[in-house]
């Protein structure tokens, strides 16, 4: 009897923290009824545009900068190419939902725990399309949640103008990585911040017009 | 069919063209033109030029243009600052490079830094046009309409890793350099052209600081 009722405690305390756990990623947001099933983000989908950012990286405290260029190569796929400021290429990579190609890297860069970060970032940052399981909302945002595999995928709209301005990627318990838009317009964002929750990584573009 | 005939011929005709616009040198013209850079090059103390930087990746429907001034004080003092589309600046001074990024400044010590230490002497060679080193590259030189063409691979492993091929392009008057490829593969290069070159003014070395 003794024992069961330790054990139901126990399991009861484990369910406690579980529950508790997770729901601190969405505890702050109110449930709402689903109005969409899947939602397109438009900031790099355009085929006919090259996506040119200064970009700057900040790394446990260290600092990296150059330039950030994506361009849709075709319907699933991305090409990304990191440079210096001088044009040197320092990375090169093709990314899709589901495959991930390195063409070209710089010794200095060539380390498997970057790659697989950067490919974490890249495809979440050129993902167009997520498909909705529930819908949320708080004070300025309605809040969409995107399953995807391990991962939550959170979708921040602005309920003033009903722009995408925060995707966050979450484990059920934890934020990892949130990127922020600031938008000049509907199809396109002007400066992109990608942050870290996890590990002291900071990339942060901003577009620049070529002339 | 017809038009495809013309098509056809047009572009042959195109391509002929391009092939004799680019002519090898011979012995000779490569002895005379070599020494023409050289006396021009030595005389150089310092010199300071705009460019117009064109990156060319093979999968963007555009160049990335960017542009800014270089300047080159004697025997080491160099600085690289772009100030379109943004403001970043790399100034290779006594081993050291500084860098300001839009205000934010940081430094990097080189000190003894070998691949540093030749591409410092790689972009003043460049510019001045004197890297004339058949121990480093293997060298090749064309001539074109005013001007000449000389193209260097780098022998060294490691520098060849980043860079396949750099083409120099002369004013065939001047002697000097009007604009420097860096090509990294066959698809992908940097272009640099350089205009309103001066030669010898005065430069102050505050110039140099960051």
């Amino acid at each position: 009897m003794q024992k069961s009722t330790i054990q139901f405690l126990l399991i009861n305390c484990f369910l406690a923290i579980v529950l508790v756990s997770c729901g601190s990623v969405t505890k702050n947001y109110t449930p709402k009824k689903l109005d969409k099933t899947a939602v397109e983000v438009p900031y790099f989908a355009d085929s006919k545009t090259d996506y040119v950012y200064k970009t700057n990286i900040t790394v446990y405290g260290h600092e990296l900068s150059g330039i950030f260029i994506a361009k849709k190569v075709n319907d699933t796929t991305h090409r990304v190419v990191f440079t210096t400021e001088f044009g040197n290429k320092l990375l090169d990579f093709e990314i899709s939902e589901k495959t991930f190609k390195v063409n070209s890297i710089v010794s200095e860069l060539d380390r498997k725990i970057l790659i697989n970060t950067l490919e974490e970032d890249f495809r979440l940052l050129l993902k167009n399309k997520y498909l909705i399981q529930e819908q949320f909302e708080n004070g300025e945002s309605v809040i969409y949640k995107s399953e995807d595999g391990k991962r939550d995928n959170y979708l921040f709209f602005s309920k003033k103008d009903q722009k995408l301005e925060k995707v966050v990627r979450s484990s059920k318990t934890k934020e990892k990585i949130t990127i922020t838009f600031t938008l000049e317009n509907d199809k396109f964002a002007e400066k992109v911040v990608i942050l870290h929750q996890n590990i002291k990584l900071k990339i942060a573009l901003n577009y620049f017009k070529s002339e | 069919m017809k038009t495809k005939l013309y098509i056809f011929l047009f572009l042959n005709i195109f391509s002929i063209s391009i092939f004799a616009q680019e002519q090898k040198m011979t012995d000779a013209e490569i002895a005379t033109f070599k020494q023409d850079v050289n006396v021009v090059s030595k005389k150089i103390k310092t010199l300071s030029t705009d460019f117009v930087q064109y990156k060319h990746l093979d999968f963007l429907s555009k160049d990335i243009e960017t542009s800014g001034k270089m300047v080159f004080k004697e025997p080491a003092l160099l600085s690289w600052q772009y100030k379109k589309p943004y403001n970043y600046s790399i100034v290779f001074k006594n081993g050291k490079i500084l860098i300001n990024d839009e205000g934010k400044k940081s430094a990097v010590d080189i000190g003894n830094s070998k691949i540093f230490a030749r591409i410092n002497k790689l972009i003043i060679g460049s510019v001045s046009g004197n890297m004339f080193d058949d121990k480093e590259f293997t060298i090749s030189y064309f001539k074109l309409k005013g001007q000449n063409l000389a193209k260097f691979i780098p022998k060294d492993a490691t520098l060849k890793k980043y860079i396949k091929q750099i083409e120099l392009t002369f004013d065939k008057e001047e002697a000097t350099v009007v604009q420097v490829k860096l090509l990294e593969s066959s698809e992908d290069y940097t272009r640099i052209v350089l205009k309103n070159k001066v030669i010898n003014a005065k430069i102050d070395d505050s110039v140099f600081t960051n």
